[in-house]
C-alpha cells in the first residue's frame, strides 16, 4: 500500500488529453455562435487530441507504476493506447466528410469517440475488477449513444434501443459473474484473485464455474461472441458508418486486451474450469459468423458478420493461452486493426459519393474508381488471410502458435472457416471488378483525406504483410509485460 | 446470525425473476425494471460478501455504490433511447423495432 498516494500521475496524460478534447470539442460546438467557431474545425480538434496523446504516450514508453493495483501502465497498455489513438485519428481523418453528411450532433459524435477510446484504453490498462468494469461501461455507454446518432434513418434509434437493452442484461450477468468472483476470491485486485486462486478454492467449485459462465457470457457479448452476438449486425447496420468502424475495431481490441489481462492473469490457475467453455465460444464463433456471412446483401452486415468472424479467431487463442499465443495474438489484433480500417475507410469514401450501403451498390467501382477498388480488394484479401498482406502473415503465426499449444484441431477449424470467409470476400470483389457500373459511369475523384488515409493503410496492409518483423517485435514486448 | 446462504438464495433468486421479465416482457419500459432487478441482485450478492468474508469489508460495498450509480446512469440513458424510439413509432413496444433483421 502507498498511503501517501504518491504515483505517477503523469503516466495518464494520455488519457487526461483524449477527455480533455472531449470536453473541448463539446464545449466548443455548444457555443458555436458565441465564439465563432466553424463546424469544420472540430474533427480537427479531435484529430490533434487524439495524436497528441498517442504520442505522449510514446514519450513514457519506460515507464511504469501501479496506481495501487488498480491500473497498470506498462508496454501492454501503451502498445493498445498508440493503437488506439491512432484508430481515432485514421477514423476521423478517413470519415469527416461523412460526419458532416449524415450525422446529427456533429460534437457531440466526436467527443463520444474520443470518451469511447478513454474506456477503452483504461480496459487494457485495468488490473482490478471495479475499474475493469467502469472502463467497459465507459466504452459501451458512448457507443450506446453514438449508434444512434445517423441523421433521419429510422433504423438508428432501433439499432441503439436493441444494442443498449441487450448490453444493460449482458452488463448483469457480467457483474452477478464478476460479484461471485469477489466472494470466491475476497478481493477484487487480479493479484489477489490470481494468489486466491493458486491456494486453492476446492470449496467453491460450483460457484467458480457459475462465475465463470456468467463472466464469459458478459464479456463474450461486448465482444460479440456467439451465442451473443444477436445485437451485433443490428446495431453495425443501424450506426453511422464510423461508428461501424469503431464498433468492428477499437471495441473488439479493448475486449482482447481485457480478456488477456483476467484470463492471462488471475484466472490462469483456474484454466481447467473455464478452458472448455472459451473454446466452445471460440469454435461457435467462428462457424456461425463466417457461414452467417454468406448470406448477406448489406455491406455494413457483411462486415458485421466478417468481425464476428475475426473475433472467433482471436477467441481461439485465448483458449491456448500463454507467453507465445499471446504474442501472437497482439500481432494478430494490429494487423486487423489495419486491416479493417482500410476497408471501411474504402467503403466510406465509396459511400460518399454513392449513399449506397448494399453489396451491389459497388458494381462497377473498378471502372468509376479503381483506385478504391484495389484498397478494397487488398483489405478484403487481407481479411480472408490471402499471402502478401497483412492477413495471412499475422493468420499464420496466430494459428501456429495456437496449434503448438496442443489445439491442433481448433487450428484446422479457424484455416476452414477462413476458408469459407474467402467467398464472401470475394461476392463484394466480383461486384467491383466483374459488373458494369449501374448509372452513372464517369469516373469520379475521392477527397484528399479519403485518398490519404486509405492510401496510408493500404501501405500498412501491405508492409505488415510482406514484413511483419518490426510489428511482431512490438507485440512480444507488450506479452512480455503481461506475463512477467 | 443470519448465514450467507440466505442473501445468496435471495439474490439468485431476485437476478432470476429480473432475467425472466426481460424475455417475458414486451415493453422496453419493463425490460429495463427487470435489468435493475438483475443488477440489485448483484448488489445484494456484493454487500453479503463484503459483510461475511472480507476481513475490511469495504470492497464490496464500494463496488455496490459504483454498480447503483452506473446503473443509474444505463437507465438515464435508456430512457433517452427508448423516448427516441416512441417518438418515430407512437409506441415502447419492442416488438415495433423490427426494421432490420438478419
Amino acid at each position: 500500500m502507498n498511503p501517501d498516494l504518491n504515483y505517477e500521475y503523469a503516466l495518464l496524460l494520455p488519457e487526461f488529453i483524449l477527455a480533455a478534447t472531449a470536453a473541448l470539442v463539446l464545449f466548443a460546438d455548444a457555443f458555436r455562435q458565441e465564439l465563432r467557431v466553424s463546424r469544420r474545425l472540430l474533427p480537427w480538434l479531435a484529430v490533434l487530441g487524439a495524436l497528441v496523446a498517442g504520442v505522449v504516450s510514446l514519450a513514457y514508453l519506460d515507464r511504469s507504476d501501479d496506481f495501487a493495483e488498480l491500473l497498470t501502465i506498462d508496454d501492454f497498455t501503451t502498445f493498445f493506447r498508440v493503437l488506439f489513438a491512432a484508430i481515432v485519428v485514421v477514423l476521423i481523418l478517413g470519415s469527416h466528410e461523412f460526419v458532416e453528411r449524415h450525422v446529427r450532433h456533429v460534437g457531440e459524435f466526436y467527443a463520444l469517440l474520443l470518451l469511447a477510446t478513454v474506456g477503452a484504453i483504461f480496459m487494457s490498462a485495468a488490473r482490478e475488477l471495479i475499474t475493469a468494469y467502469i472502463a467497459i461501461e465507459l466504452l459501451s455507454f458512448s457507443l450506446y449513444v453514438a449508434v444512434s446518432l445517423t441523421l433521419g434513418d429510422r433504423r438508428s434509434g432501433e439499432a441503439s434501443l436493441k444494442y443498449v437493452l441487450l448490453g444493460g442484461v449482458a452488463s448483469a450477468m457480467l457483474l452477478y459473474g464478476l460479484s461471485l468472483l469477489y466472494g470466491i476470491a475476497g478481493s477484487t485486485q487480479y493479484a489477489e484473485i490470481g494468489a486466491a486462486f493458486a491456494a486453492g478454492t476446492a470449496d467453491f467449485e460450483w460457484a467458480l464455474v457459475l462465475s465463470l459462465a456468467l463472466l464469459i457470457g458478459g464479456l463474450g457479448f461486448k465482444a460479440s461472441a456467439v451465442p451473443f452476438h444477436m445485437w451485433t449486425p443490428d446495431a453495425y447496420e443501424g450506426a453511422p458508418l464510423p461508428i461501424t468502424a469503431f464498433l468492428s475495431a477499437t471495441s473488439k481490441a479493448a475486449i482482447v486486451a481485457l480478456l488477456l489481462r483476467v484470463f492471462g492473469g488471475p484466472l490462469l490457475p483456474a484454466i481447467d474450469e473455464w478452458q472448455w467453455m472459451m473454446a466452445t465460444l471460440a469454435v461457435l464463433t467462428m462457424a456461425f459468423g463466417n457461414l452467417i456471412a454468406l448470406q448477406q446483401s448489406n455491406i455494413k452486415r457483411l462486415l458485421a458478420y466478417s468481425s464476428i468472424g475475426q473475433v472467433g479467431y482471436m477467441l481461439m487463442a485465448v483458449t491456448a493461452i500463454s507467453f507465445e499465443t499471446s504474442s501472437a495474438l497482439l500481432l494478430h489484433v494490429a494487423g486487423y486493426l489495419v486491416t479493417n480500417l482500410a476497408v471501411f475507410a474504402a467503403v466510406i469514401a465509396v459511400h460518399n459519393r454513392t449513399g449506397d450501403e448494399r453489396i451491389a451498390g459497388f458494381r462497377g467501382l473498378a471502372e468509376t474508381q479503381p483506385y478504391l477498388a484495389l484498397v478494397l480488394t487488398a483489405g478484403l484479401f487481407s481479411l480472408a488471410g490471402m499471402p502478401l498482406f497483412a492477413g495471412f502473415a499475422t493468420k499464420f503465426i496466430l494459428f501456429q502458435a495456437v496449434a503448438s499449444e496442443g489445439f491442433l484441431w481448433l487450428s484446422v477449424v479457424a484455416v476452414i472457416a477462413s476458408t469459407v470467409s474467402l467467398y464472401y470476400y470475394l461476392q463484394v470483389i466480383r461486384q467491383m471488378y466483374l459488373y458494369p457500373p449501374d448509372g452513372d459511369a464517369a469516373r469520379w475523384r475521392p477527397s484528399f483525406t479519403a485518398l490519404a488515409t486509405t492510401g496510408g493503410l493500404l501501405l500498412g496492409v501491405v508492409f505488415i504483410g510482406l514484413y511483419a518483423g518490426p510489428l511482431f517485435r512490438l507485440a512480444d514486448g507488450a506479452a512480455t509485460a503481461l506475463f512477467v | 446470525m443470519i448465514p450467507l446462504e440466505n442473501f445468496l438464495l435471495l439474490s439468485a433468486a431476485l437476478f432470476a425473476i429480473g432475467f425472466y421479465g426481460v424475455l417475458a416482457r414486451r415493453s422496453a419500459i419493463l425490460i429495463l425494471m427487470s435489468v435493475e432487478l438483475m443488477l440489485a441482485a448483484v448488489s445484494i450478492n456484493l454487500v453479503a460478501f463484503a459483510a461475511y468474508l472480507d476481513a475490511d469489508g469495504l470492497t464490496g460495498m464500494i463496488f455496490a455504490i459504483f454498480v447503483i450509480t452506473v446503473a443509474a446512469a444505463e437507465v438515464g440513458l435508456a430512457l433517452g433511447i427508448v423516448l427516441r424510439l416512441y417518438r418515430e413509432r407512437r409506441t415502447a413496444n419492442v416488438d415495433a423495432a423490427d426494421e432490420l433483421k438478419w
